[in-house]
């Protein structure tokens, strides 16, 4: 793994009896993008408010940029919060500059740097506008250039998709790639795996302030056994002994009319497992399959089947 | 994993390159607050509102002396008496107004020579005239009418006078008596009178002065048998026994504030009734009135100047009076401080800017930069009012502004400046500092209010006391008030013209210093917790807790 742009090691916070985030540890290798996977209430927002020094862990300890406090590494990190605000009288160039001043831009280099931003994402028609002019969707887009305007090592956007319709959930998906490409690093938290599926390397999952997963996509598509439905009148249970088959169940009936005699089969198969392998079986075995489903388990099934229960549970305490 | 250090040691060392960076960093919060603040209409408002309600009251009050409309009276004399004294006190009301008009007139319009006092004149009788309306009004009124009023004045003074000085205009005549409205049956007993008059009283009928509708000002009935109503040292008995009837002469109005007309039938009345008295004892009238005339003059002396120099004068009259002045300044533009950081704080709060804000800044620079922007802003607005003072005088010269360039001549070559400044910015770092506090723990202006109410009542009361304190300086109120904190810089400087001693201006300075950094430090410790807050402010308990937590959040 290359070197680490942030480390934490057995981080705890509570809020008196809550405990928002427990025992986390991980490690973020430089330049690559990084998603905060979990439901609403898992501790993401308080893990990201730690990692940037605006709350301190009861216990661990967190390392940014070779720094005990992104405090003293402030002007290499952008942050844009889960709750998005500016200055609603202040023009869309002079806030994106003031940020930029803030984190140590010259007024000069900040203003020329809030222009380019503004027209290389389709906001320069806007650069003059009061922030209150804006629509919600189009402020948090400014407030996301404001994070990054100082071009910071590493980026940390919490939530930045939320609010955002499609075309522009594009354009800052696009943004996020930009960022990776120039080398920088990318942490950004969400509940929609589309987005996570897309942009991320690794992921971090978590639910309840506990680590489920951390790893790279593939690994978390790994963890759920890849998932193919049959159908078909004859036995299968010769497909039992083909390499790679976990478990073949019987579903029940469909209530909706099908061929007589028929039934549906679900099996589990490991992730290297070659699916045409089993079709070449049926194939040649004389099981004529009416019906053959493989699907890929999304990030969405993963993130289903780790937090699902609990976050169900969660939701209507 | 290595660790270069834990979290308990964080924050490492202030080194010069960190101090330089949070400076910039302070000033650059400062910069922003205080563009945000004097880009906003309201500033502006109270920029210019503040020197145009000053001024409009100054200019207003000087005119209406003299736009007072003209007050018409009817005079219903059953006596038959005092007519004539009635008439004389109208008279001497109107050539007290003349007089007056033309003593700004000679001021006005004096030959210039050096000095703020009237010209020496070699004429011994417009000197008297002058020394007199100095002193004695009463003398001077005497004088005036008895040497021929105004053609006389005018005569006496022409030499005097600027070349191109524009000719005097007398003023009208404030009193006029109206005849009787026809219909008003005058052989019918007061009451009746009266009852008839009553419409014109409650201004439902006008009179007819020379085809012109005006409105009664005053009813003066004098009953036939008023005479028995005079009162000498050995009838107050009669006078405590007495029921609630009208007795003597009486005076009908519907103004209880305009006074003149009365005060000066008043006197006309005593007057007359004297000269009666004086008659009737067979005492000589003339050794009688200048026997009046005779006075002593009472000098007024300031033990704290120097030698030959201690007559006071009105700039040192006014130099006592003016640390109120301050004391006003200092609380108004607090106000308008209070004001910003908490509107300012509230809004970084409610529209979740701070906590951006948080990570490219700490709390403690975005306090400092908070308390600096906004104090540039009160001190830019002070400087404006200053300003626009300067302007007004330029562009209006008249005799009242003359008394406006004494008063500047007081404030500017005084002592009481550097004090102003002095507690001006104690004041300002003392409350900022709580009040961004407050801010930092309320989500909207409502919760704010209820929280800064306390403290509201705590600032009315230098200004309460201001009064109290400008008259007896070092006294003990004065004193005790100096030593608590929150009242030290209105106090003092309320003091500051009375040379309060050495042991209250060094002992409250220090007091208020420590004070002062105790509470920003505090404030601090508030701020860095309460600004990422939500929900309700905190309660008592949940505060210390706040101060007491060190390094958590």
């Amino acid at each position: 793994m290359s070197e680490s742009v942030l480390k934490l090691h057995d981080v705890c916070k509570r809020y008196g009896d809550f405990t928002a985030v427990d025992n986390i540890s991980l490690s973020i290798p430089k330049g690559s993008v990084y998603g905060f996977l979990g439901p609403n209430g898992a501790g993401k927002t308080t893990t990201i408010r730690m990692i940037l020094d605006i709350i301190r862990p009861d216990t661990g300890q967190i390392e940014v940029l070779g720094s005990p406090s992104a405090m003293n590494v402030r002007h290499r990190i952008g942050y844009l919060p889960e709750e998005k605000g500016l200055y609603k009288k202040m023009k869309v160039w002079a806030i994106i500059a003031y940020f930029g001043t803030l984190q140590g831009l010259s007024r000069k280099q900040a203003r020329s740097k809030a222009f380019e931003l503004l027209e290389r994402y389709g906001l320069s028609d806007f650069a003059n506008s009061a922030i209150e002019s804006l629509s919600k969707g189009m402020g948090q887009k400014v407030q996301v250039l404001a994070s990054i305007v100082h071009e910071p090592e590493l980026v940390i956007l919490d939530e930045p998709f939320s609010g955002l319709d499609p075309v522009n959930q594009e354009v800052l998906e696009q943004l996020i790639r930009d960022l990776s490409d120039n080398g920088q690093t990318v942490i950004f938290s969400t509940h929609v795996m589309q987005h996570a599926e897309r942009l991320c390397e690794r992921l971090l999952l978590i639910t309840k302030g506990r680590k489920v997963f951390d790893g790279t996509v593939a690994d978390a598509h790994a963890i759920i056994p890849r998932r193919i439905v049959l159908e078909t009148c004859e036995s299968v249970d010769s497909l039992q002994g083909i390499d790679g088959v976990l478990s073949i169940n019987r579903l029940p009936p469909d209530p909706t009319g099908r061929p007589a005699g028929s039934c549906q089969w679900e099996l589990y198969v490991r992730e290297q497992a070659d699916p045409q392998e089993i079709l070449q079986h049926c194939f040649s075995n004389g099981v004529t399959l009416s019906r053959f489903d493989f699907t890929q388990a999304s990030l969405h099934d993963v993130f289903m089947h780790l937090v699902g229960t609990e976050a169900r549970e969660h939701k209507f305490r | 994993m290595m660790f270069l250090c834990t979290w308990s040691a964080r924050r490492p060392g202030s080194t010069s390159s960190a101090n330089i960076m949070t400076m910039r960093v302070t000033l650059l919060i400062a910069n922003r607050e205080y563009l945000e603040n004097v880009k906003t209409k309201g500033f502006w408002l109270g920029v210019l509102l503040v020197p145009l309600i000053f001024f409009g009251i100054f200019y207003l009050s000087s005119r209406l002396a003299t736009a007072t409309p003209t007050r018409y009276f009817v005079l219903v004399d059953k006596s038959e008496q005092y007519a004539s004294a009635v008439d004389a006190a109208i008279q001497r009301e109107h050539q007290r107004h003349v007089m007056q008009d033309f003593m700004a007139y000679l001021q006005e319009n004096r030959q210039q020579t050096a000095g703020t006092t009237l010209p020496q004149t070699s004429n011994s009788r417009l000197n008297e005239l002058i020394d007199d309306f100095g002193n004695d009004e009463v003398s001077a009124l005497d004088g005036w009418v008895e040497g021929g009023g105004l053609d006389m004045a005018l005569q006496m003074a022409r030499p005097y006078l600027r070349e191109d000085a524009p000719p005097f205009e007398e003023p009208r005549p404030q009193f006029i008596q109206a005849e009787i409205p026809s219909g008003i049956d005058t052989s019918a007993s007061p009451d009746q009178i009266v009852e008839q008059m009553r419409p014109y009283l409650a201004d439902e009928r006008r009179l007819n002065v020379d085809g012109e509708r005006v409105p009664l000002f005053a009813l003066i009935l004098i009953p036939e048998d008023v005479n028995e109503d005079i009162v000498r040292p050995d009838s107050l008995q009669t006078l405590m026994t007495d029921n609630n009837a009208p007795r003597g002469v009486q005076y009908w109005t519907a103004n209880l504030t305009d006074t003149r007309l009365s005060n000066a039938i008043q006197t006309s009345l005593n007057d007359a009734i004297r000269q009666q008295e004086y008659a009737s004892r067979g005492i000589n009238i003339q050794q009688v009135r200048s026997v009046q005339r005779t006075r002593m003059p009472v000098s007024q002396l300031d033990p704290n100047k120097a030698e030959g120099e201690e007559a006071v004068s009105f700039a040192d009259t006014f130099r006592q009076w003016a640390p109120m002045g301050f004391v006003y300044l200092i609380f108004i533009s607090l106000m308008q401080s209070v004001q910003y950081l908490l509107s300012n704080t509230i809004e970084e709060k409610s529209n979740r800017i701070i906590e951006v804000l948080l990570a490219s800044v700490t709390p403690s620079e975005l306090m400092m930069g908070k308390l600096l922007g906004i104090g540039a802003t009160g001190i830019t607005t002070i400087v404006a009012w200053i300003a626009s003072f300067f302007v007004f005088l330029q562009v209006y010269q008249s005799v009242e502004t003359a008394m406006l360039v004494d008063i500047l001549d007081v404030l500017l070559s005084s002592e009481l400046l550097p004090y102003f400044v002095f507690y001006y910015l104690c004041c300002y770092a003392l409350y900022a500092g709580i009040f961004l506090a407050i801010g930092s723990l309320c989500n909207t202006l409502k919760e704010a209010q209820s929280l800064i109410m306390p403290l509201m009542l705590v600032l009315v009361v230098p200004v309460l006391t201001m009064s109290f304190v400008a008259q007896d300086p070092n006294g003990t109120m004065a004193r005790i008030m100096s030593w608590i904190p929150l009242f030290t810089p209105f106090t003092m400087m309320n003091r500051a013209a009375a040379q309060p001693p050495m042991v209250d201006i060094v002992g409250t300075t220090i007091v208020l210093l420590i004070c002062i950094v105790a509470v920003l430090w505090l404030s601090g410790r508030i701020f860095r917790q309460g600004i990422l807050r939500t929900g309700q402010p905190p309660r008592i308990v949940e505060l210390w807790r706040m101060i007491r937590r060190r390094g958590q959040q």
